[in-house]
C-alpha cells in the first residue's frame, strides 16, 4: 500500500517537476538568447500562462475523465467550432439584437447547449451500438466539421462586440477571466472524480469494465453522461475564448482533440483507462504552453515545439510502462 | 522565493536602465505570421524577413508564427506585448478574430503593423499602419495588360471578356475585381466584360466555371481571373473545349501561370513577391518607430509580367 502511494506521488509529481525544469531553463536561457529585457519568470507572465493554457486546458479537463473511462473523443476540435459559431451567429439574429447586451449571455446559452447536445449524439451512438468511442467520435469529428462548413462556407464567422470583449479581457484579483474558467471548472471536476460516486465510478468502469457491470453500475448512462460534459467543456472553452476575439474560422480547433489528448497523457493518465488525476491534466496543459512560450521567449523556431512534445511524450509512456510492469507481473503470479 | 525573484526584477531593472543608454537605436521588433510552411509564399516570406533584420543593426527581431491557429496568434500578441517590443508586426490569421489582441498591443503604446493582408476595418483605430500589395493596382493594371493585348492584336474595339473573381466576401477578391472593373473601361472602353463569376481560388472550380462560360459564349476573347491558379484552370478547360486565341490574364503570378507563360499558353499577370512583402513590412515597422510620417495603407509596388518581359523576373515561389 505504502509502495503505490508513493508511485502515485512519484508519477503525479513528476509533471510539476517537469514544469519546474522547463521554468528554470527558459529562465536562465532567456537571459543569454532572449532579445527582451523582461525576466520570463515575470508574475505577469506567469499569470498569462495559464490564461493562454485555458482553451485547451478547460477541453483537456474533461478528456481526462473520457480517458479514465477508457473512452476517447476525437470530436472536441470540432464541437468547440461548432459552439464557436453558434455563440458568435446567435447575437446578429434580429431578436437577440434586440435584446442589447442581453443577449450575451443568451448567446453563450446557445453555445453550450450545442455541446452538451453534440456530446449526447456521440453519448448516446456509443450506449446504444457499442461501437468502440475511437471510432465514434473519428466520425462525429468529421461530421461535426462538416456542419460548421455548412454554416458559413469557408468564410469566418464574426461578431465583434466590445462589452464582450471587455469581459473576456478583465482581470479579477489579477486573473483574467479565462483563467478563473479554467481553475473553477479543474476544481469542480477534481472534486467530483474524488468525492462523489460518479467519480469512482468512472475509475471503475476504466478498471474492468465487466467487473463494473457486475458491480451494477450503469455504464452506458455513465457514458452518456460523460460525453454530455466533455461537450459542455469544449463548448464552454469556445465561449471563454470567443467572447474575447469575436470571429471564428471554419477550421479554428483543428487538431485541439490531439493537444487535449497530448496533455492529458503528458499529465499521466492512462490510455487505456482506470488511472489518471485531474490536477496532472492541468500540470500537463501548462507544460505544453509553457514550452511555447518559452521555446518564443528564447527565439527558437515555433515548430521546434511539436518536436520537443513528441519527444517528451514518448518519454513519459516508456516511464509509465517501467512503473506499471513491475505491479502487473505481481498481479500474474 | 519571492525575495530572489524581487531581486531579480530589481537586477534586470537596473539593467534595462543602462542597457537602453548604451544601444538607444536598437529597435526590437516582434512578428507573429499566419501559416509558415503552409505554401512557399510565406516561407519565403519568413526567410526574407529574417535576413533584412540581420542586414539591420539597429533591429533585433522576435520571430514567431501562429501555424494558422488563432488561438496561438493571440497568445503570441500577449507575450509580445509582455516582452515590451518596440513594434508588433502581425500577419493575420482572421482579419477580425486579432482585432481585440491588436488594441491590447496599442493601448500598451506598441505600434502595431499590419502585413500582407489587412485586418478588418474596426481595428484600423488601433493599426498605425498597413503594409501589403494593393489589390486594386493588382486588378487595374491586369486590365491594362488586357487592353495593350488587345491593341497588339488588333480587336481592342470589339473584344469580349469573362472574369473569374477569388471566393466571394474576402477583400482581396473584391478589390482585384474592382480595380479591373473601373480600370478596363478606361482604357478599352469598347471592350465588353459579359460576365463575371465567383472560383473561390481553386483551380478545378474555375475551370469548370470557365467550361460553362464556353458553351454559354462562342465567342470570348479574354479571361481575367483574380489569381493564375485560378486562370490556369481556365486555360485547361478552353483547352480541353479546343479553343484557340484566348487572352489569359491573372492578378498575382503564380509559378503555373509563370510556366504556362513560358509555354505560351497564358498571357500576363501581375508579379508580387514575397521578399518585397517581407522587407516593406520591416521598413515600415522602422519607419514608424522612427516616427516618419507612414501613410495607413503602404502599399509596395507590384510589376506587371508578360510574356515579354517574364524573363526579368525569377519563376515565384508558390
Amino acid at each position: 500500500m505504502f509502495t503505490e502511494r508513493r508511485k502515485d506521488l512519484l508519477k503525479q509529481g513528476a509533471i510539476w517537476g517537469f514544469i519546474v525544469l522547463e521554468l528554470a531553463f527558459f529562465s536562465i536561457a532567456g537571459n543569454y538568447l532572449s532579445v527582451t529585457d523582461t525576466a520570463f519568470m515575470d508574475f505577469d507572465n506567469m499569470l498569462l500562462l495559464l490564461k493562454q493554457s485555458a482553451p485547451i486546458g478547460i477541453i483537456a479537463l474533461g478528456m481526462t475523465i473520457i480517458m479514465i473511462n477508457g473512452n476517447i473523443d476525437l470530436s472536441v476540435g470540432a464541437t468547440f467550432a461548432l459552439a464557436a459559431i453558434v455563440m458568435l451567429d446567435s447575437m446578429t439574429w434580429p431578436f437577440m439584437q434586440a435584446l442589447g447586451d442581453w443577449a450575451i449571455p443568451l448567446a453563450w446559452g446557445f453555445a453550450l447547449l450545442t455541446g452538451v447536445v453534440l456530446g449526447a449524439i456521440n453519448g448516446l451512438i456509443v450506449w446504444k451500438t457499442g461501437v468502440d468511442a475511437f471510432i465514434v467520435t473519428l466520425g462525429s469529428m468529421l461530421g461535426f466539421r462538416g456542419l460548421v462548413f455548412m454554416y458559413n462556407g469557408e468564410q469566418p464567422t464574426s461578431h465583434l462586440n466590445w462589452t464582450l470583449v471587455d469581459f473576456a479581457e478583465a482581470q479579477f484579483l489579477g486573473l483574467h477571466t479565462a483563467s478563473w474558467f479554467l481553475l473553477a471548472v479543474a476544481l469542480i471536476l477534481w472534486l467530483v472524480m474524488t468525492r462523489t460516486v460518479h467519480g469512482r465510478n468512472a475509475y471503475a468502469i476504466g478498471n474492468n469494465r465487466d467487473a463494473a457491470v457486475n458491480a451494477g453500475i450503469r455504464v452506458g448512462p455513465h457514458f452518456l453522461l460523460n460525453f454530455m460534459l466533455i461537450g459542455f467543456l469544449a463548448a464552454l472553452s469556445a465561449v471563454v475564448f470567443y467572447s474575447e476575439s469575436g470571429s471564428v474560422n471554419p477550421n479554428d480547433g483543428m487538431l485541439y482533440e490531439l493537444w487535449a489528448i497530448t496533455a492529458v497523457v503528458l499529465g499521466g493518465t492512462k490510455l487505456a483507462g482506470g488511472y489518471g488525476s485531474i490536477v496532472s491534466t492541468l500540470g500537463g496543459v501548462i507544460a505544453i504552453q509553457l514550452l511555447r512560450k518559452g521555446l518564443g521567449h528564447i527565439g527558437a523556431d515555433t515548430e521546434t515545439v511539436n518536436l520537443v512534445i513528441g519527444l517528451i511524450l514518448i518519454a513519459v509512456l516508456f516511464l509509465d510502462r517501467q512503473l506499471n510492469r513491475k505491479g502487473k507481473e505481481e498481479l500474474k503470479t | 522565493m519571492n525575495k530572489t525573484l524581487k531581486a531579480a526584477l530589481a537586477c534586470s531593472t537596473a539593467m534595462i536602465g543602462t542597457s537602453a543608454l548604451a544601444q538607444d537605436d536598437t529597435y526590437t521588433i516582434g512578428i507573429t505570421q499566419n501559416n509558415v510552411g503552409v505554401d512557399s509564399y510565406q516561407t519565403t516570406y519568413e526567410q526574407a524577413f529574417i535576413a533584412a533584420a540581420e542586414a539591420n543593426d539597429n533591429v533585433e527581431v522576435v520571430v514567431l508564427d501562429a501555424g494558422g491557429d488563432v488561438a496561438r496568434q493571440i497568445a503570441q500578441m500577449e507575450d509580445l506585448i509582455q516582452q515590451e517590443v518596440d513594434a508588433i508586426i502581425i500577419w493575420p490569421t482572421n482579419g477580425e478574430a486579432v482585432i481585440p489582441a491588436v488594441r491590447k498591443a496599442d493601448q500598451a503604446g506598441i505600434p502595431v503593423v499590419v502585413t500582407n493582408s489587412n485586418i478588418a476595418e474596426a481595428g484600423f483605430d488601433f493599426v498605425a499602419s498597413f503594409s501589403g500589395p494593393d489589390n486594386i493596382t493588382q486588378g487595374s493594371r491586369s486590365a491594362e495588360i488586357m487592353c495593350d493585348r488587345f491593341k497588339e492584336l488588333g480587336i481592342a474595339d470589339e473584344a469580349r471578356v469573362v472574369e473569374i473573381t477569388g471566393q466571394p466576401g474576402y477583400t482581396t477578391a473584391i478589390e482585384r475585381s474592382d480595380g479591373f472593373q473601373d480600370r478596363l473601361p478606361e482604357v478599352c472602353p469598347n471592350v465588353e466584360l459579359v460576365e463575371s463569376q465567383p472560383g473561390d481560388w481553386n483551380r478545378e472550380k474555375s475551370q469548370q466555371v470557365m467550361e460553362a462560360f464556353l458553351v454559354k459564349y462562342d465567342d470570348i476573347d479574354g479571361v481575367y481571373a483574380g489569381d493564375d491558379n485560378m486562370g490556369v484552370g481556365a486555360l485547361n478547360a478552353a483547352k480541353a473545349a479546343g479553343r484557340d486565341g484566348i487572352t489569359f490574364v491573372g492578378a498575382t503570378n503564380f509559378a503555373v501561370g509563370y510556366e504556362a507563360m513560358g509555354e505560351g499558353d497564358y498571357w500576363g499577370s501581375i508579379y508580387q513577391s514575397p521578399v518585397d512583402d517581407a522587407e516593406a513590412a520591416l521598413r515600415t515597422a522602422i519607419d514608424v518607430l522612427d516616427g516618419e510620417d507612414v501613410p495607413f495603407l503602404n502599399y509596395f509596388d507590384t510589376p506587371k509580367i508578360t510574356q515579354d518581359n517574364m524573363d526579368e523576373f525569377d519563376k515565384p515561389v508558390f
